[in-house]
């Protein structure tokens, strides 16, 4: 087990580095820089300015430098806002997208898991058609309209009640967090869902349910230790590519909801060519999803113990 | 034969599924008893009802689309099928305990062998999980596992296929369940692992004075361990009866056809296979007379609209064949 984590994290480490050698060639491919802007300079100020922030220097000799201020920890200062470095950004507003990212992921597994089994029970009955006309939308639908609309009939409720019953934008307690979690986790829970339902499926039949039942087991230990148990394995292993695509995902939701997360500078800074906070956002989400899919792979071994390895 | 009481009757039972393509007499009328103490195996080819006559016995069909439409089993003076009191925990799995085909499958992947064994126990005999687990440990020893309390904490996966087929027993007589039904024990498995297996099913009968209901291809294996035989074709029973007067003067053809098909190991004799010619019944629309009648080498005129009535050949002996009808014209012997 320590052997294989260590593998992984040293294939994590590998991964990482790619992803910063490749987010630095196609930032440096893409014209213009970040001094680049609407007023223009006088040709010597922008040779001071590049001599500063060591823009003439030839690019591999500014990989060289990167790369050794990164593995250091320092992710240099960002060009567009004022005296801010980017690892003061990334303190400051990760933890807002991370909450929002775990809530919306906690949400998905629980609602995905709870939903699929139901509908595999109720298969071809009611519940289950609702519900699967329901994931249809869930998946289809994009989550800035689903975010605008909840707003929406936010204001109608509070409106009609005469008072705030939950915020309808903003940050800070829990009823800010609550819709736009689950606003952000909808598309991956419907997803879930219909992997959960077919999973189950699979599950209901299988020749080890049918002992159970000879065994004379009660329902509820059939349920819990034999169908939910096997049905969930192919949940956990899309949940680490499902905490990539919400986190990723997240800025549209922070933008909806004028929350003040991390996928914010993500946007502003490719459009604005700031070196810096690209390569640092980008290489800190990497490093966190690469990490977060070497959790789940541990957690996999868990549940199912045939992967678990020596 | 010897006079045991007996331990389960079916009689009459009909069930149906539901499909697609229409409704599948699965099985059609079958009526039998099985005797404390003996082994009863069921033969006949494949989808001709044997395996669906057990589980509906035992509750294990799927509903829908499967449907038992007629019919009652009587267990200790009662009809378990009725009020649907095979489905609690009161008899399965205590009273009446199951094997399965294939081993490998038949076992949660994610789930300790030991567990698996104790969970029976916990459930029936309210036992807390480290008893049970004890327990557990005794009955993977009691069917000759090795290291029984090392593998009672391996997973499936870890273990070999009669090995897991031991722990599908020791499972399935943790409660000392008075009927035991072995649904094709042995198919999967080499056949040095499959006579270790029966012995040790025949020691644990005479031990508990258990009845074990066997389902088999193998009219070896029913040569060797059975006392009664059920002989299935086309969702009926044929020929039911003593092993030894169905084997020595089998009075149904298929029975015959089946005797006829099987190969030799006898030095020195030399014997062609003779394949039963054509195939079995279509059950979604079963036929009217008798069912074996497009093969059968010595049908008559009366056999293709006229259900065989049953004929008693001796004591223990019962056959469906108009054959032996007091004016038949063809004689199959």
């Amino acid at each position: 087990m320590l052997k294989y984590t260590i593998k992984r994290i040293i294939q994590g480490i590998v991964t990482v580095w790619f992803i910063a050698t490749v987010t630095f060639i196609a930032m440096h491919s893409v014209p213009g820089d970040p001094l680049t802007g609407e007023r223009g300079m006088s040709e010597e100020i922008r040779q001071n300015l590049e001599q500063k922030y060591g823009l003439d220097k030839p690019i591999l000799e500014q990989y060289i430098i990167y790369m050794g201020n990164m593995i250091k920890g320092d992710f240099g200062i960002s060009f567009t806002q004022q005296n801010r470095s980017v690892n003061d950004i990334i303190r400051e507003h990760f933890p807002v997208s991370a909450t929002l990212g775990i809530l919306s992921i906690v949400f998905a597994a629980l609602g995905g898991v709870l939903w699929g089994a139901l509908t595999a029970i109720y298969r071809n009955r009611l519940p289950d058609v609702v519900v699967m006309f329901l994931v249809i939308f869930g998946i289809s639908v994009p989550s800035f309209v689903i975010a605008a609309m909840s707003q929406l009939i936010l204001v109608n409720i509070n409106t009609s009640f005469g008072f705030s019953i939950l915020p309808v934008a903003g940050w800070g307690t829990i009823s800010h967090m609550l819709v736009p979690s689950l606003v952000l986790g909808l598309g991956t829970m419907a997803f879930l869902t219909r992997l959960m339902r077919s999973s189950m499926l699979e599950v209901v039949n299988a020749d080890y349910i049918r002992t159970a039942y000879s065994k004379g087991l009660p329902a509820q230990r059939i349920f819990l230790k034999h169908q939910l148990r096997n049905a969930i394995l192919p949940v956990i292993t899309v949940i680490g590519p499902a905490i990539a695509s919400i986190t990723t995902g997240g800025f549209v939701v922070e933008l909806v909801f004028a929350i003040p997360g991390l996928g914010r500078f993500f946007v502003q800074a490719v459009q604005q060519l700031d070196y810096t906070v690209i390569m640092g956002t980008t290489v800190f989400y990497g490093a966190f999803l690469v990490f977060m899919v070497i959790i789940v792979d541990l957690i996999y071994g868990l549940v199912d113990p045939r992967v678990r390895l020596e | 034969m010897i006079n045991k009481s007996i331990a389960l009757k079916v009689s009459n039972l009909h069930v149906e599924f539901d499909t697609y393509g229409g409704v599948i007499k699965a099985v059609r009328g079958v009526s039998f008893s099985i005797k404390k103490g003996l082994t009863t195996a069921i033969v006949g080819e494949s989808g001709c009802g044997k395996s669906v006559t057990v589980q509906s016995i035992m509750g294990l069909i799927p509903k829908p689309p499967g449907k038992i439409t007629r019919g009652e089993v009587y267990f200790e003076k009662q009809d378990i099928l009725k009020n649907k009191k095979i489905n609690g925990k009161d008899i399965r799995g205590s009273k009446i305990g199951m094997i399965f085909q294939d081993p490998m499958t038949s076992l949660n992947p994610t789930m300790k062998i030991g567990d698996q064994v104790a969970e029976t126990i916990q459930t029936h005999l309210g036992l807390s999980y480290s008893n049970a687990f004890k327990k557990a440990i005794d009955l993977l020893d009691l069917v000759q596992i090795p290291d029984a309390k090392q593998r009672a904490s391996q997973y499936p996966f870890e273990l070999s296929g009669g090995m897991l087929q031991r722990s599908m027993i020791a499972m399935a007589v943790a409660c000392r369940p008075s009927i035991l039904i072995a649904d094709e024990p042995t198919t999967a498995l080499d056949v040095t692992i499959q006579s270790q297996i029966l012995s040790m099913l025949s020691d644990m009968q005479k031990e508990n004075d258990m009845a074990i209901i066997l389902i088999t291809h193998d009219l070896g294996v029913v040569a060797e361990i059975a006392d009664e035989v059920l002989v299935m074709y086309g969702g009926e029973i044929v020929e039911k009866g003593d092993v030894n007067e169905i084997y020595n003067n089998s009075s149904h053809p298929y029975t015959l056809g089946l005797k006829e098909a099987m190969p030799t190991n006898i030095k020195g004799e030399k014997k062609t296979l003779k394949p039963i010619e054509g195939s079995p019944p279509d059950l979604f629309r079963p036929p009217i007379g008798c069912s074996y009648f497009d093969r059968c080498p010595v049908a008559m005129n009366v056999c293709e609209k006229n259900r065989p009535e049953t004929y008693e050949i001796s004591k223990d002996h019962h056959t469906n064949c108009w054959a032996h009808h007091k004016y038949a014209t063809n004689s199959f012997k």
